[in-house]
């Protein structure tokens, strides 16, 4: 049935507030009874620190005292939601395997969003990203066979699977590499537009937790892993959000926010396993209708528009969905293992020079050793082999089978 | 029904363009942009653009006059707000009919038009980002003069719109577009008038009452002050 959050009663901003108690809730078990649990809660915190974030820059800039209360008590209840939603998160969990639940978003959000994408366009950015995502997964799995002995299958449970995806040594790229042509936010598919949004939420998040999380190690190779990747997810941050269309005034853009953490909390209250967590969700979702709401008002009153013009008659029929997406993945390594990209253009590496600015980038990243490459020899020289968690076969592209040679 | 904001489900679309990439389903090609014009020895995908510039701007017209209606202390300017809002929503009617009946689509929003929204959207922030750094009677001058920048370009449009009418040759865009100039550049020339003169007059008041200036007052007694502004002015 079409929901509209517009028609929905929502919660007001001023009853939106809970005690330390209520947001420091029971984390859940450090092997949730569906992994996809944790996914959820690992995307919604980004989404969470995005929205907060955003709020911060836009009261930046005006001094309205009126629309800076409303963005001041909206952000306090985002914020809030962020604890409460991260506070889920077990502090048994270490940040290494926290790490590779947030690479399993990583992979299998964008592999949703891309196979639910209507603007081909935008499915080529998510299936270009998705790959180098799926290869951190890989790598950073390896370090945790390597420094603690274990396997990160009993974290993903086998429903992502860990192999090699395009190598992160050749994800380098010189930073106008990864400037895309934004969607125009008038023909621009409602969808399309949250699927942008929350990617770029997703990626962001994983650069901050990589960004303060990669000196929590005392050994060398966790160290430097997280340094390389980190750089990479920063990457993807400036690919996915120079997709978004910057005609968009802020309190459009404070709209839109509201409008996708709807949609997110909508869709995952209505997948989620955990009652305590699903009640969550739905707390959550009755809490961002009436901040959408709210903003909504400020359209009206300070931009003279409509919001039911703005925004779509109805939420999408289909909820985002966090779920295994094995065959997608392996579609897209069989066909875009070799995609580079070249002046905002996709193109096979054989047609990227030596000259080309991401050449001459990689060559002075890489110079002194590739520690993605240094994690996995290794673990080699460690273990005597290394690790994946193929389940659905050999790897699709043959020269990524086991041992990988980048 | 007047459309203001052409989102996807109200049937927007748009133009490629250097560092965009619309979404395939909604692209205007230029075949369907000079269509209309085709046997008029004009440039027809130019004419197309600046229609859609044009109507942009009378689109953010309604939204800013309704937004400053909103928000004015004054009675007067309120009235005079929400009038001129409703003849520049007609104004889009008026110009999305005029597309509409010569073949091309009100929906589709040029990369002209983009500029044109990025700009208005600018004058419109203008209104309502430093207010709590203005005292009342600024805020109103704010407002004002918002809407002189934007019936100065909409004057300008429909001034050049007249001229693109002579320049055509007989038939039905030349009718279709005639009949708006027709329509809407009389009203435009009031609205311009008005806006120039009403600026003048809030200055002018000013400059002849030192009781009106922020430092003379509180924001409570300039605020009374912006209420009564024309008060004197018959009809009000």
């Amino acid at each position: 049935m079409a929901f509209d959050p517009l028609d929905q009663p929502g919660m007001d901003l001023e009853d939106q507030f809970r005690s330390w108690s209520e947001l420091n809730v029971d984390p859940i078990p450090e092997r949730p009874d569906d992994q996809y649990t944790m996914t959820r809660i690992i995307l919604m915190n980004g989404i969470e620190v995005e929205s907060v974030m955003f709020s911060h820059q836009f009261a930046r800039h005006v001094d309205d005292p009126t629309l800076l209360r409303a963005l001041a008590t909206s952000r306090r209840a985002d914020h809030q939601q962020q604890r409460a939603v991260n506070w889920l998160l077990p502090g048994t969990l270490s940040p290494l395997e926290t790490t590779i639940g947030y690479e399993q978003v990583a992979v299998d959000l964008t592999a949703w969003l891309a196979r639910n994408e209507p603007d081909p366009n935008i499915r080529q950015a998510l299936d270009f990203a998705l790959l180098e995502d799926f290869d951190h997964l890989y790598r950073y799995a390896d370090l945790y066979e390597l420094m603690d002995g274990r396997h990160a299958e009993d974290i993903t449970r086998s429903l992502t699977e860990i192999t090699p995806g395009r190598p992160t040594e050749v994800q380098h790229r010189h930073p106008v590499d990864d400037l895309r042509a934004h969607f125009e936010t008038h023909a621009v598919d409602p969808l399309t537009r949250m699927h942008v949004m929350t990617v770029v939420a997703g990626e962001q998040q994983t650069m901050n937790y990589y960004m303060n999380h990669g000196v929590d190690f005392v050994e060398p190779i966790a160290r430097k892993l997280y340094l390389e990747i980190a750089e990479i997810e920063e990457q993807h941050v400036t690919h996915y959000e120079s997709l978004l269309d910057p005609l968009d005034s802020w309190i459009a853009m404070w709209v839109m926010h509201e409008y996708n953490e709807v949609y997110l909390y909508w869709s995952f209250a209505q997948q989620e396993t955990d009652p305590r967590i699903k009640r969550l969700w739905e707390l959550h979702l009755e809490m961002e209708i009436g901040q959408l709401q709210a903003a909504c008002r400020f359209l009206e009153r300070y931009e003279g528009r409509d919001p039911r013009e703005l925004l779509p008659p109805s939420l999408p029929e289909v909820p985002l969905t966090m779920q295994s997406n094995k065959d997608y993945v392996r579609q897209v390594l069989a066909t875009q293992i070799d995609l580079r990209s070249d002046e905002g253009r996709y193109v096979d590496v054989s047609e990227v020079g030596k000259g080309a600015p991401s050449t001459r980038y990689q060559s002075i990243v890489n110079a002194d050793g590739v520690p993605t490459e240094q994690v996995i020899d290794l673990t080699r020289d460690e273990t005597g082999g290394e690790y994946r968690d193929e389940t659905e076969g050999r790897h699709p592209v043959e020269s990524l089978r086991a041992p990988v040679t980048a | 029904m007047t459309i203001t904001d052409p989102m996807f489900d109200l049937g927007g679309r748009s133009a490629p363009a250097p560092g965009t990439s619309p979404d395939p389903r909604r692209l205007v090609g230029p075949e369907e942009l000079e269509q209309p014009f085709a046997a008029d020895g004009v440039n027809g995908a130019f004419l197309a653009d600046f229609l859609s510039a044009a109507l942009t701007h009378e689109r953010c017209g309604t939204h800013l006059y309704r937004s400053v209606a909103a928000r004015t202390l004054n009675p007067m300017l309120k009235a005079r707000y929400r009038e001129l809002g409703r003849e520049t929503q007609h104004h889009v009617d008026v110009l999305s009919r005029a597309i509409a009946a010569i073949g091309g689509d009100p929906s589709y929003v040029s990369r002209l038009a983009r500029g044109v929204e990025r700009a208005d959207t600018g004058t419109l922030e203008s209104t309502y980002a430093l207010s709590g750094s203005l005292d009342p009677m600024e805020q109103e001058a704010v407002m004002l003069d918002a809407v002189l920048v934007a019936e100065t370009v909409d004057h300008a449009n429909w001034s050049v719109l007249a001229k693109i009418v002579n320049a055509l040759p007989e038939g039905p865009v030349r009718s279709a577009l005639a009949d708006a100039v027709a329509e809407v550049e009389p009203q435009e020339d009031e609205h311009l008038a008005w806006a120039r003169d009403t600026k003048a007059r809030m200055t002018m008041m000013q400059v002849t009452s030192p009781t009106m200036a922020g430092a003379m007052g509180g924001m409570e007694a300039i605020a009374a002050k912006v209420r009564d502004m024309f008060s004197d002015l018959p009809g009000t």
